[in-house]
C-alpha cells in the first residue's frame, strides 16, 4: 500500500504529467514510479478507487483507461498521459445512482463495499460492450475482481438486472424491481 | 421501568429493506482507513524478519536514516512495548527483541515522508541474524529433543482433558469402532481492505486519536489504555468504514502499538496500511488443527461415543486475549457433537507454539474444524455400515422433544430445527433423484457426489474474539427536530448494522427508517460495547436497539398522553405520530413531541426530564443461543484433471427471527464462497525451511465468480428466548460449507475408496487418489 503525501521529498526527481480523469484535465508533478492508483487517490482525492493487493490480482483498483478496465495498481501515473481515465466517481451521476449502481443496491450486491467500485467499473465496461450478457459471461468477466463478502451471486444478479433496465431504456420501477428480487429468491427455492 | 409491548405492526423488521449504507459505498464515497489523509503524516514501512527463527545479532539503521525524507527508524530499543500474556508467560515485543520467531515478524519501523521513501529506506536496514532451527510441525513442537520457541517455557502451552462418566465402558462395549484423522491447513480471513492504523495527537488537549480498521472499538481502546499507560479518556478510537474483517480485525496487532506510540512521541500524525504480502505474512492465521478421532457406534449407525485428540498450532505468540489455537480447539470440541445425540465424549486438547505466524480468529473459529469432525464421523459410520449418509444423520439427530438439550460437552441448546432443516434441504436438491442419477452417471464415467452438513452455530455468547462483554449498549436520541440518532458499540464491516438496527428502531418509534441514523465506531460518541464478533451483533446489539427504542417509545407515549389528556394505553405511535388510538385527528407528530421535550419544557408532565435521550444495555438471558441449518453441496469431480466443480448448493437456515432476510442471505452466500475457498483453494503454505510461500493472491487463492455456484437459500424461523427472538448467524455458513464440500468429494469418489479427511483438497491430491489407488478410511 503506497501513499503519496503532498510534501514529497525534496530533491527526488519529478516529472510533469497531464492526466484526463473523469473528463477533467489535471497537470501534476509526480515521481515517475508513483502508481496511477496512488496518484488518483492521494493527489486527486479520488478515493473511490481502492487498493486491495498491489499485485494486480484483486481488481479493487480497476479504472477505465480509454474505456477498457485496467488495474490502476499496475500502471504508473506517467503511463496514463494521453489516455482518458474514468473512475467510479466518473460513473456516478450528480444525483442518485447510475442504473448499475441502483441494481447493486436493489440486489444487495455489496457488503463491505471495498471491492464495489472495481466491480462497478468492470461491469460498466461489460455492459457498454455487451448489452445482454448471459450469466456465464458475467461471471467470466467479473472473475478478475475478487469479493470476499457476497459470494458473487447478488453481483451477477445485479449486473443482469442492470442490463435489462438499460435495454429497456434506463427507467427503473423500484417497486417492480424489489418484487422481482423477492420472486427471484422465491423462485430459486422452487 | 415497565415497557409497553404495544401491538406493533412492524413495517421494516423482517422485510427485505435495501441498505442505508449502500448509496455512499456505491458512489465511491465510503471513507476507509487509507482514505484518511492528514497533512504532515509520517508513513511507516516495517522491516520484517525473513527468518523463521534466529537470534538478532545486530540491527544497523544508519543506511536507512541517511535516505532523504526519513524521519526516524525504530527498533525494540526505541519502542519496548510487549504484548504479554500472563497465563502462558509469553510476551510479544511489538518490535522483535533479541530473537525473531516467525517470518514476517516486525523487526524495525521506518517513518518517512511517504510510503515509497519508507519502503526504500526499509531495504537499507541491515539486520544480522544467527539462525536457529525452526519448529514447524506439531511433532517437532512436542518432541522431547525439539527446540523451544520460547526458551523459558515448553512449546506445549495449553492442555485440557474432558471425559464423560461412563465413556470407557460405552466405547469398549460398542459393536463397532472406526478411526480417522481430520486436518485443516492454515488459512486466513483476507478481507479485501488490508489492515491499517493511523494516529495523531491533539497538541492542544494532549488526546490521542487512533483510527483503526477494527471490529471492537472499545476493546481496542481498553488495550491501548493499558499498553500505552494513558488515561482512557485521553484516547479516542475511531473505526472508519471497514472493508471486511472476518475475525482477523478483532485482534490486537503489534503494528498498531508502534503507530500509536510514534504519533505520541514523534509529534506527527503516523499512518501504516498493510500491503497484501504483509497481510498474508502477519494477519492472524487460523485453522492449523489436527483431530485424531475414534468413533464407536452400533449396527444401526447410532453413535455411542467419540474420542478426539486435538492438536492446535498457534504459531509463535498468543494474540492478547485470543490465542487462536486455544479458541479453535475450544470451539471445535465444545461443538463436537453438533446436532447429534452423542452421549459420550473423551476430549484431549494440546496446543503448541511454533515458528509460524500467530493464529487468531477467522470467521467460524474452530467451528468449521469441529463440523468437519462431526460430519466426518457420520459419513465414516455410513460408509462402514453401507448405509445412506442421510439415514445415519436421521438416526442420530437431537429431536424437537429433546430441547433444551444438554450436550455431552456441556452446552445447553435452545430449540432448533435440525432434522427439519435437513429434510427440507434434501427435498430442495431432490436427493432421491440424485442418487438414481449418480449411479447412472458413474456408469458413464462421471463422478458426482453430494455432501451434507447440518450445523449448529453458537451465537451471541458471553465470550468471543470480540472479548468478554456479555452485553451491548445502545444510546438513542430523538433530536429536537424529530429525527433519530442511535449509537452502538458495534464494529460492523459490511454486515449492514446501520440498516438492521434502524429497522428495529423505526418500527418501535413508528417513524420512517430514513429518519434514523445509526452511528458506531467512535468511542467518543458510541457507548461502551463489545463490538462485532462471535455472531453477536444482530442478537445482542439488536436486543439493545430494541430495548432502547422501547424505552423511548414509552417516553413518547407518556408525553403524548399528557398533552392529549388521554390514558397512556389509549395512545399509539403510527407513521411518525402519537395519536389517540384510531383517531388521527387527535395526534402530535414525533417532531412536535421532540420540540416540546427540548424547548417547551413547561408542557412536560410532572417529573419528566427534558429532552429525549436514553442509554440501554442489554444482556441476553441465555449464555448463548444456537442457530442451525443444513447445507447440501452437489459436486462433480473431473477424474482426468482433478478439478472439482460445485454444480448445485442449497442452504436451509434457521437463525430465529429474521431482521432482514436479504442481509441474512448475503451473509450465507459469502460464507459458502469462503467455504469453497477453504475446501479447495486456500492454504498458507510454509516450506521446510519455515518460509511462507503463499505471499500473494496468486499463491493464496481466493474463490472468484467462476468458482462459486448459484446457491439456493431458504429459511426456518425457530425463535430464541432473547428479546426479538433473534439468533446470530454470521459464521454458520462458513462452518457448514467446508464439511459439506469435503463430504461431496468423498461421495463422488467413493468408487475409488476415497474418504476426504484433509482440507483443502487440491487437484493434485485427487489425481493421486484416483490414479494411485485407495485412500480409504
Amino acid at each position: 500500500m503506497q501513499s503519496v503525501s503532498e510534501s514529497a521529498v525534496a530533491g527526488r526527481p519529478k516529472t510533469s504529467v497531464t492526466l484526463v480523469v473523469n473528463g477533467q484535465r489535471h497537470t501534476l508533478e509526480v515521481e515517475p514510479r508513483w502508481l496511477l492508483s496512488d496518484v488518483l487517490r492521494h493527489q486527486l482525492g479520488l478515493t473511490g478507487t481502492h487498493v486491495g493487493c498491489e499485485q494486480g490480482v484483486c481488481g479493487s483498483c480497476t479504472v477505465l483507461v480509454d474505456g477498457q478496465p485496467q488495474r490502476s495498481c499496475l500502471m504508473f501515473a506517467v503511463q496514463a498521459e494521453g489516455h482518458e481515465i474514468t473512475t467510479v466517481e466518473g460513473l456516478t451521476p450528480e444525483q442518485g445512482l447510475s442504473p448499475l449502481q441502483a441494481a447493486f443496491e436493489r440486489h444487495h450486491a455489496l457488503q463491505c463495499g471495498f471491492c464495489t467500485p472495481g466491480m462497478i467499473v468492470t461491469a460498466e465496461a461489460l455492459l457498454r460492450e455487451n448489452p445482454n450478457p448471459d450469466e456465464e459471461t458475467i461471471r467470466e468477466v467479473l472473475s478478475g475482481n475478487l469479493c470476499r463478502c457476497t459470494g458473487y451471486q447478488s453481483i451477477v444478479a445485479a449486473v443482469q438486472d442492470a442490463a435489462r433496465v438499460l435495454r429497456e431504456g434506463g427507467a427503473v420501477d423500484t417497486e417492480v424491481a424489489a418484487q422481482g428480487q423477492n420472486e427471484a429468491a422465491g423462485g430459486e427455492q422452487a | 421501568m415497565s415497557i409497553t409491548q404495544g401491538p406493533l405492526k412492524p413495517q421494516f423488521t423482517g422485510a427485505r429493506v435495501t441498505r442505508l449504507e449502500d448509496a455512499r459505498l456505491l458512489r465511491g464515497r465510503g471513507r476507509y482507513l487509507d482514505d484518511i489523509d492528514v497533512p504532515g503524516t509520517l508513513h511507516v514501512a516495517f522491516v520484517r524478519s525473513n527468518r523463521p527463527a534466529a537470534r538478532i545479532v545486530s540491527i544497523d539503521v544508519e543506511g536507512a536514516l541517511a535516505v532523504p525524507g526519513v524521519h526516524a527508524v525504530w527498533t525494540a530499543e526505541d519502542c519496548g512495548i510487549t504484548l504479554y500474556t500472563e497465563r502462558y508467560d509469553v510476551g510479544q515485543p511489538v518490535l522483535a527483541k533479541d530473537e525473531v520467531r516467525f517470518v514476517g515478524e516486525a523487526v524495525a519501523a521506518v517513518f518517512a515522508e511517504d510510503r515509497y521513501v519508507a519502503e526504500d529506506a526499509a531495504e537499507r536496514v541491515r539486520v544480522v541474524y544467527d539462525a536457529l532451527p525452526p519448529v514447524l510441525t506439531f511433532d517437532e513442537a512436542l518432541s522431547e529433543e525439539g527446540r523451544r520457541v520460547h526458551a523459558h517455557r515448553a512449546n506445549l502451552f495449553h492442555h485440557t482433558e474432558h471425559e464423560t462418566d461412563g465413556f470407557a465402558g460405552a466405547f469398549a462395549n460398542a459393536p463397532h469402532r472406526a478411526q480417522a484423522t481430520f486436518v485443516t491447513h492454515r488459512q486466513t480471513g483476507v478481507p479485501m481492505e488490508p489492515r491499517g492504523c493511523m494516529a495523531q495527537l491533539d497538541a492542544a488537549t494532549g488526546r490521542l486519536t487512533v483510527y483503526v480498521s477494527h471490529q471492537s472499538p472499545h476493546q481496542f481502546r481498553s488495550q491501548l489504555t493499558r499498553l500505552l499507560q494513558m488515561p482512557e479518556n485521553q484516547i479516542r478510537v475511531v473505526v472508519p468504514e471497514v472493508g471486511g474483517a472476518f475475525g482477523i480485525k478483532a485482534m490486537l496487532y503489534p503494528e498498531y502499538l508502534v503507530v500509536a506510540d510514534a504519533a505520541r512521541r514523534l509529534g506527527r500524525p503516523v499512518k501504516w496500511v498493510s500491503d497484501r504480502t504483509e497481510s498474508l505474512l502477519a494477519d492472524a492465521h487460523a485453522r492449523d488443527n489436527r483431530h485424531e478421532v475414534e468413533v464407536a457406534f452400533d449396527d444401526e449407525g447410532r453413535i455411542l461415543a467419540v474420542r478426539d485428540h486435538v492438536f492446535g498450532d498457534t504459531g509463535a505468540y498468543p494474540f492478547l486475549g485470543f490465542p487462536g489455537a486455544v479458541g479453535e480447539a475450544g470451539w471445535a470440541t465444545s461443538m463436537l457433537t453438533g446436532p447429534y445425540k452423542i452421549p459420550h465424549v473423551s476430549i484431549t486438547v494440546d496446543c503448541v507454539f511454533s515458528n509460524k505466524a500467530p493464529e487468531g480468529a477467522y470467521r467460524g473459529v474452530g467451528g468449521p474444524v469441529g463440523a468437519q469432525v462431526q460430519e466426518g464421523i457420520i459419513d465414516l459410520v455410513a460408509r462402514r455400515l453401507g448405509k445412506d449418509v442421510a439415514d445415519v444423520r436421521r438416526i442420530n439427530f437431537i429431536r424437537d422433544e429433546d430441547f433444551p438439550y444438554q450436550t455431552a460437552t456441556g452446552n445447553v441448546y435452545d430449540p432448533g430445527s435440525y432434522a427439519e432443516s435437513m429434510e427440507q434441504a434434501l427435498a430442495l436438491i431432490d436427493y432421491e433423484r440424485f442418487r438414481r442419477e449418480q449411479a447412472e452417471l458413474r456408469r458413464q464415467g462421471r463422478y458426482l457426489g453430494i455432501g451434507i452438513c447440518t450445523f449448529v452455530e453458537p451465537s451471541a455468547g458471553a465470550e468471543s474474539e470480540a472479548g468478554s462483554t456479555p452485553y451491548e449498549a445502545a444510546s438513542l436520541r430523538i433530536e429536537p427536530t424529530g429525527t433519530v440518532t442511535a449509537a452502538l458499540g458495534l464494529g460492523p464491516s459490511g454486515q449492514g448494522h446501520e440498516t438492521t438496527m434502524a429497522q428495529l428502531i423505526a418500527d418501535q418509534l413508528g417513524v420512517d427508517i430514513k429518519d434514523v441514523v445509526v452511528i458506531h465506531g467512535d468511542t467518543d460518541s458510541a457507548p461502551f460495547g463489545g463490538g462485532t464478533g462471535g455472531s453477536r451483533s444482530g442478537t445482542i446489539g439488536g436486543g439493545a436497539a430494541l430495548r432502547a427504542s422501547q424505552e423511548m417509545r414509552q417516553r413518547l407515549i407518556k408525553l403524548a398522553a399528557h398533552l392529549l389528556e388521554a390514558a397512556e394505553e389509549d395512545v399509539e405511535l403510527v407513521d411518525g405520530h402519537a395519536q389517540v388510538k384510531g383517531v388521527p385527528a387527535r395526534a402530535y407528530s414525533v417532531r412536535d413531541l421532540a420540540r416540546i421535550a427540548y424547548t417547551d419544557v413547561a408542557r412536560l408532565p410532572e417529573g419528566m426530564q427534558p429532552g429525549l435521550e436514553v442509554v440501554v444495555r442489554y444482556q441476553p438471558p441465555l449464555s448463548a443461543t444456537y442457530s442451525n441449518g443444513t447445507h447440501v453441496a452437489l459436486v462433480e469431480v473431473d477424474v482426468k484433471t482433478g478439478f472439482v466443480r460445485v454444480l448445485d448448493y442449497v442452504v436451509v437456515n434457521d437463525c430465529g427471527r429474521l431482521i432482514n432476510p436479504m442481509i441474512v442471505e448475503g451473509q450465507i452466500h459469502g460464507g459458502v464462497a469462503q467455504g469453497i475457498g477453504s475446501a479447495f483453494l486456500e492454504e498458507l503454505r510454509y516450506d521446510d525451511s519455515g518460509q511462507l510461500v503463499t505471499t500473494s493472491l496468486m499463491d493464496y487463492l481466493l474463490p472468484a465468480a467462476t468458482d462459486v455456484p448459484r446457491m439456493r437459500v431458504t429459511h426456518i424461523e425457530t425463535p430464541s428466548a432473547n428479546v426479538g427472538g433473534f439468533k446470530g448467524m454470521g459464521e454458520g455458513s462458513l462452518i457448514a460449507a467446508p464439511p459439506a464440500l469435503a463430504g461431496a468429494v468423498s461421495d463422488a469418489l467413493a468408487p475409488f475408496g476415497v474418504f476426504v479427511t484433509e482440507i483443502p483438497v487440491h487437484p493434485r491430491q485427487i489425481l493421486e487418489w484416483v490414479q494411485g489407488g485407495v485412500h480409504s478410511a
